[in-house]
């Protein structure tokens, strides 16, 4: 609550010293003209669309680093050979920002979508991968105990013990996994494409249009928060038996 | 007898060398006893219960449990120091996990876990949640798991070790109570010289690591047994000669442990 | 013993990967065009330290990694501090947190472009933006999570002021710390190679982008491989160095925070 008041406090201090012109209005336009531009390019103009190209080229990469990154960390969890092999490359990749590979990619893919998801989902990927894995290899060991002196077995002991053991682990990773496609979509928007938010930022800096600028940046802070903020609120309902509760 | 135990010995591979936990354990269990296995710290007395449970193959010897009834019936069933339920499973999920995965029909299980669960004063709790719970209620949980499996010999590991002094005392009279109900064959490990003599029929004393049988003692005290017990002079003059031995393997174990072995 | 041969395991293992790649591509399994074998990314990667320039790519990169890195942490540090110790601070830092942390950084370099002007400083400054919040988050957590019963004993045992500050909440927010930095360090690179592949002439950024440019893909790997480098360095070096910092911690947590 008082977030939201010192939040509004810092927006009308910028309102005033951006009319007064202690700020510069060309660069930072007060917040009521920037609100009055977002809402006419929501209405009438082109945001919808741009802000639909990235919710879509986010799902998708989110969707297909999620499909094969939780399988695989899984496998690399429960297969010790899996992992031995597998590991020392992703923990080498996962520190190369995946935004570098957009230019390789655009070579192997050409200049589209293609290209621009796979960047995306390279990104989450490495992250789900790793805390998939995480969360299976650390699980307490009590609990495994439990599972065979109690009969449970192979594909058992997966359903039932591994599995709900390691999804608070799983589950943190799809949602770091999303924040960070979202960086990657975002900045091969910025860099690369021609539709998107992203996209939008840039056309906004070459054309000087400031308003426009924090407009999208708005819609994008947005979509980033609801989409994390929701799926903290996900995480923390289908883990109610959980007490204590990650950080992040 | 109800279970063998010949020769038992038990070598682990760590990264500081290799560690004897166990050394020629002997002993054997009739039916329906209660035996308390008491030891120094790192005498080997849990890594035993793994063995017995299957959880850990031993280096060398054998265990030989006899079940009667079906050949469907699991052998052992472990009550674990730290509960270990299932977080994620309230309570009748985790009483009646055993049966689930050996494929006994819903309806069996809810008219087991019920049972169960009445006999050890949970009947009300089904839907909780461990975390809801004290620690005292998870623990008697992580029996009514035990008996709930119907093994042919109950592990307890130190099951009383987590909880506060008076919880203790509590769950040491339910314990018996439990017991005498259900008739069970029971391997107590414990650190506890009273309770062992409080719960057991026969006490069992492990040397320091590597573990071997130092000796063996008969509970010769009526049942049931009460807080009174405490008071008897039997049972003093059990734990005070009990205690003379096991104190020399508590210094023994203590300087082993302070140094570092290669 | 065991120690070498885990080291052994992981670069067996790429050599081997490198020689099935070399012999792939010569044995026309890979295409050329796209996956030049590792020995041609060699020799494009010594021609380009010969004659164009590579080591003042890699010199820009790092110089800027380390510049937007401290330009992060210092403040960083500070403001985790007070939020932490404080719960007014931590309010009038709240805002901040909701508004400025949620966008990706890089969007803010037009803004930053525009009111800085060209040179090195905004790009600095939006490398430095996601780190630092993180930093200072990690902070205020190490800070809180000092238990009481910790500080009171020592505050018992005259601990106080300036020599409570340095002997009991420093090192026992340290881990956290630590652990806000080692996720900054890897934040910053990923941001500022998007920076330079967007806005510089020198760089690894850059280069990647001017190979993209006039299509080299030998190039491209270079800047590929030399970036990967850099990370591992990066983040292995840096665990060196926490873990004989806090050696009392049981390592630092694998996970990335950003919410």
């Amino acid at each position: 609550m008082a977030g939201l008041i010192a939040g509004l406090a810092a927006l009308g201090l910028w309102e005033l010293l951006s009319r007064a012109g202690t700020l510069n209005p060309l660069y930072f336009p007060p917040p009521t003209v920037v609100g009055i531009t977002l809402v006419a390019r929501a209405t009438g103009g082109d945001l919808a669309p741009h802000a639909a190209a990235t919710l879509a080229r986010l799902s998708l990469a989110f969707g297909a680093a999620a499909l094969v990154g939780v399988p695989l960390g899984l496998a690399m969890g429960m297969i010790r050979p899996l992992r031995l092999v597998l590991d020392p490359y992703i923990a080498a990749l996962y520190p190369l920002p995946k935004i570098a590979l957009l230019p390789l990619l655009m070579i192997l893919l050409g200049v589209g979508e293609q290209a621009f998801v796979l960047a995306g989902s390279l990104t989450a990927l490495f992250q789900i991968i790793l805390n998939t894995y995480g969360g299976v290899t650390q699980i307490d060991p009590v609990l495994l105990e439990v599972g065979h002196n109690y009969g449970a077995r192979g594909l058992a002991l997966f359903r039932r013990i591994l599995l709900p053991a390691a999804l608070p682990s799983i589950l943190t990773g799809l949602r770091l996994g999303l924040g960070l496609a979202l960086i990657t979509t975002i900045a091969v928007e910025f860099t690369a494409a021609k539709s998107g938010l992203g996209h939008l930022v840039f056309r906004a800096w070459q054309t000087l249009a400031a308003a426009e600028m924090f407009a999208a940046l708005a819609v994008v802070g947005v979509i980033g928060l609801a989409i994390t903020r929701g799926l903290l609120c996900l995480q923390r309902r289908l883990l109610a038996w959980q007490q204590t509760y990650e950080w992040d | 007898m109800k279970v063998v135990v010949e020769g038992l010995a038990l070598t682990f591979r760590t990264a500081a060398g290799d560690v004897h936990a166990l050394q020629d354990v002997s002993l054997s269990v009739g039916p329906g006893e209660f035996v308390c296995v008491l030891g120094p710290s790192g005498c080997g007395k849990s890594s035993l219960l793994r063995v017995l449970a299957g959880l850990i193959e031993p280096s060398r010897g054998s265990v030989r449990i006899t079940r009667e009834k079906d050949a469907e019936r699991p052998l052992t069933a472990m009550v674990f120091q730290d509960h270990a339920l299932l977080p994620w499973r309230n309570v009748f999920d985790n009483v009646v996990f055993g049966p689930e995965n050996r494929g006994v029909p819903k309806s069996e299980r809810l008219r087991l876990g019920e049972e169960v669960l009445a006999k050890v004063g949970l009947t009300g709790f089904e839907k909780a949640y461990p975390h809801q719970l004290s620690g005292g209620m998870k623990q008697r949980v992580g029996i009514a798991r035990a008996l709930a499996n119907d093994p042919a010999v109950l592990l307890m590991d130190e099951p009383l070790a987590a909880l506060d002094a008076q919880s203790r005392l509590l769950m040491q009279e339910e314990l018996m109570r439990i017991w005498a109900t259900f008739g069970k064959t029971v391997i107590y490990v414990t650190h506890s010289i009273e309770e062992a003599i409080l719960l057991g029929e026969r006490v069992v004393l492990l040397t320091a690591r590597p573990g071997r049988v130092k000796a063996t003692f008969g509970v010769d005290l009526p049942r049931p047994r009460t807080l009174g017990a405490r008071a008897e002079s039997e049972f003093i003059r059990l734990e005070t000669e009990i205690w003379s031995l096991l104190r020399d393997e508590v210094l023994a174990s203590d300087r082993g442990q302070t140094g570092i072995t290669r | 013993m065991r120690r070498a041969l885990g080291w052994a395991t992981p670069i067996l293992s790429l050599v081997g990967l490198l020689a099935v790649w070399e012999w792939a591509v010569g044995a026309r399994i890979l295409r050329e065009s796209f996956f030049p074998p590792p020995s041609g990314i060699w020799q494009q990667a010594t021609m380009l330290y010969a004659s164009g320039g590579l080591a003042g790519h890699v010199a820009a990169t790092v110089a800027r990694l380390v510049a937007a890195f401290l330009l992060a942490a210092l403040p960083g540090v500070a403001v985790g501090l007070l939020t932490g110790l404080s719960a007014t601070a931590r309010e009038a830092f709240d805002p901040f947190v909701a508004f400025i942390y949620p966008i990706p950084s890089l969007l803010y370099l037009p803004l930053a472009a525009l009111v800085l002007g060209p040179g090195e400083l905004p790009a600095a400054l939006v490398c430095a933006v996601t780190p630092f919040f993180v930093i200072a988050l990690n902070t205020a957590l190490g800070v809180r999570s000092i238990d009481r019963p910790t500080v009171e004993a020592a505050v018992h045992y005259g601990a106080t002021g300036r020599r409570l500050f340095q002997k009991v909440l420093l090192p026992g927010a340290l881990p956290y710390v630590l652990v806000g930095f080692r996720v900054g360090l890897g934040l910053t690179l990923i941001v500022l190679i998007a920076v330079e592949m967007v806005s510089a002439k020198q760089g690894l950024g850059a280069l990647l982008w001017q190979s993209w440019e006039i299509l080299r893909v030998r190039n491209m790997y270079v800047g590929l491989a030399l970036i990967a480098t850099l990370g591992v360095l990066v983040t292995s070096g840096f665990d060196a160095i926490a873990r004989r910092l806090v050696p009392w911690h049981q390592g630092p947590a694998r996970s990335t925070r950003r919410p």
